[in-house]
């Protein structure tokens, strides 16, 4: 088939720009469900700040007022969307301050925790998905394959807790980057490396592997080059979805190694039933969500020459 | 006919267990066995203290006791009913109401499925157990909740895979057949394709409830459950976290159940599959 690079290239653009329109729908969805749920089946974030004896009865009909609780949900819902659009999160009915500066001051070492996990995860599960299929039949390629299944398995809880226990006497401190992140890494490693695995068989049986070996080309270059290639879209998508669960496992990481962080603010806040740092939360991951898939598709565009041509 | 095929099809994957699915099927009639059968020997309550707090086995046969004096063993075998039973409701919940919606969006009308397929993608675009988090946040922190919000914040993911077993059977000769006699299309649905389906929504099935453990756990462990005396398998990992210096079973032994149980499921859902 001959190419025709112009057209293709407004393919692409319209493909992304449709996957963009499609990517705010669905956080636009996920920001109105998060609201909705809250509201229609939470309790009143007043009256828990009564029973916790944080305001008075005087004063809760004027805190309502402030909050704006006491008007139809339908305004206070409009209300909330343009906030959101003019950057406004709201503002914490526990600590009285902004949504958005509290998130921003934790950010940052949910960032740290999750970039150095996710480097660490998509390293060693190509690490245990290459070994796998390169030593197919050898004890070193089924103990891959089993170590990554099993990784699958593996509560995020319990691996931390497991590589606290084993670290107990070394003095490494639980707080530092480098064990939350392992632990989260190979969290997600089980599944990256699984994916690699069995695509690799698979690719390696491609008449272009037997092409290449036709030609000379060294086994190693062949698995690592030609077979690996067309994984490569498959792996991309695997790894945005793996953001997502990077996210949840970002709250039980934090958790375990008492780091600071947005997962920690989260379970703080679901505990005291503090609605605006919830929905604040929720939007970033969506938004999160979102970004990572459309960069996610892009890549897959930007490896896969085929998907261009069938758009 | 097609009965004593499908019979001998079954007998026929029998042939080919593996040593890994019967060890797994051992594992989960051990636990289950275990838990709902011993604690009624146990001669401990789980809540209550009876002896001295953070004894070994050695002094206090056969795990010892955890940070409040009360019977370890107790609480780990009440701990795992606990977490099962709870993993059992929720992925009932999930996996009668996905199945139901599925059916709905398999069997009626385009704009019905195109709703239910919607809301279905919305919700996936939120992480599972952000969802959870969320439902726990409406509903207030309670071991109610946690079922709940495990259940229903499957739900989304398993809809969209039994929708698509169903609309695979759709397919089927027998389905044309039994739409030209006549047949009412919820009479189809029950009678044709819902008995077809159960081979290939099983695997994915077994993988919910093994999720369902898995959300239950986490959810627990990160407190949400409200009471921590409630003997469960996460809280239990929670509150043996504090003593890994000294007792560092409280918290092995419960992390390793847990993840024991969820490695037979997978194992488990990939044979059926």
């Amino acid at each position: 088939m001959v190419s025709l690079p112009y057209r293709s290239r407004t393919r692409i653009l319209t493909q992304l720009l449709q996957r963009l329109g499609l990517g705010f729908l669905t956080a636009f969805a996920a920001l109105t469900l998060t609201f909705f749920i809250l509201r229609l089946i939470g309790t009143d974030p007043v009256d828990s700040l009564l029973a916790q004896g944080l305001t008075s009865a005087e004063q809760a009909e004027s805190v309502r007022q402030e909050l704006g609780l006491d008007q139809p949900l339908l305004t206070q819902y409009v209300e909330y969307l343009s906030g959101l659009l003019r950057g406004d999160f709201g503002i914490s009915l526990y600590t009285q301050r902004p949504v958005l500066q509290t998130i921003l001051e934790q950010f940052r070492w949910t960032v740290e925790l999750a970039l150095t996990g996710l480097v660490i995860g998509i390293l060693s599960g190509l690490a245990m998905g290459v070994t796998a299929a390169w030593w197919e039949n050898r004890f070193i390629g089924s103990f891959a394959a089993t170590l990554a299944s099993l990784l699958t398995a593996l509560p995020v809880a319990f691996t931390g807790i497991l590589a606290l226990w084993f670290t107990r006497d070394l003095g490494i401190s639980g707080s530092k980057i480098v064990m939350p992140a392992s632990v989260l890494g190979l969290s997600i490693s089980g599944a990256i490396a699984r994916l690699v695995y069995s695509n690799l068989l698979e690719s390696l049986h491609g008449p272009y592997i037997l092409a290449a070996q036709a030609r000379g080309i060294q086994r190693s270059f062949r698995l690592l080059w030609h077979a690996l290639r067309p994984i490569l879209p498959a792996l991309v998508s695997l790894i945005a979805l793996e953001a997502a669960f990077l996210f949840a496992g970002t709250v039980v990481t934090e958790t375990v190694f008492s780091r600071p962080g947005l997962g920690r603010l989260m379970v703080r806040a679901i505990l005291d039933g503090d609605y605006q740092i919830t929905q604040g939360l929720v939007a970033l991951a969506a938004l999160f969500y979102t970004a990572s898939h459309i960069i996610a598709d892009w890549l897959a565009l930007m490896f896969d020459p085929r998907l261009r041509e069938t758009a | 006919m097609a009965r004593t095929h499908v019979r001998s099809s079954l007998k026929g994957d029998g042939m080919r267990r593996t040593p890994g699915f019967w060890l797994s099927v051992t594992w989960l009639v051990t636990i289950c066995a275990a838990s709902w059968l011993l604690p009624i020997f146990l001669p401990h309550d789980p809540y209550l203290p009876v002896a001295d707090p953070l004894l070994s086995g050695r002094h206090f046969p056969p795990l010892g006791t955890d940070a409040l004096g009360r019977d370890f063993l107790s609480r780990i075998l009440y701990g795992s009913r606990m977490t099962l039973s709870a993993a059992v409701l929720s992925a009932s919940i999930t996996i009668i109401s996905g199945i139901a919606l599925g059916l709905i969006a398999s069997t009626t009308s385009n704009w019905v499925d195109r709703v239910i397929l919607g809301f279905v993608n919305a919700a996936l675009a939120i992480p599972g157990l952000l969802f959870a988090l969320l439902l726990t946040a409406g509903l207030g922190p309670g071991f109610r909740t946690i079922i709940l919000a495990i259940g229903f914040g499957l739900i989304p993911g398993y809809t969209r895979l039994a929708r698509s077993v169903f609309l695979q059977i759709r397919q089927a000769e027998y389905i044309t057949a039994a739409r030209s006699i006549g047949m009412r299309p919820m009479r189809i649905a029950i009678s044709h394709i819902l008995p077809n389906a159960i081979r290939g929504v099983a695997s994915f099935s077994a993988l919910h409830f093994s999720w369902a453990i898995m959300g239950i756990t986490t959810l627990t462990f990160l407190g949400l459950s409200g009471d921590p005396s409630i003997p469960e398998l996460g809280a239990l990992l929670n509150s043996g976290r504090q003593h890994l210096q000294i007792a560092p079973h409280l918290a092995i032994i419960p992390g390793l159940l847990i993840s024991l149980t969820i490695l037979a499921i997978y194992r488990l859902s990939e044979e059926l599959d």
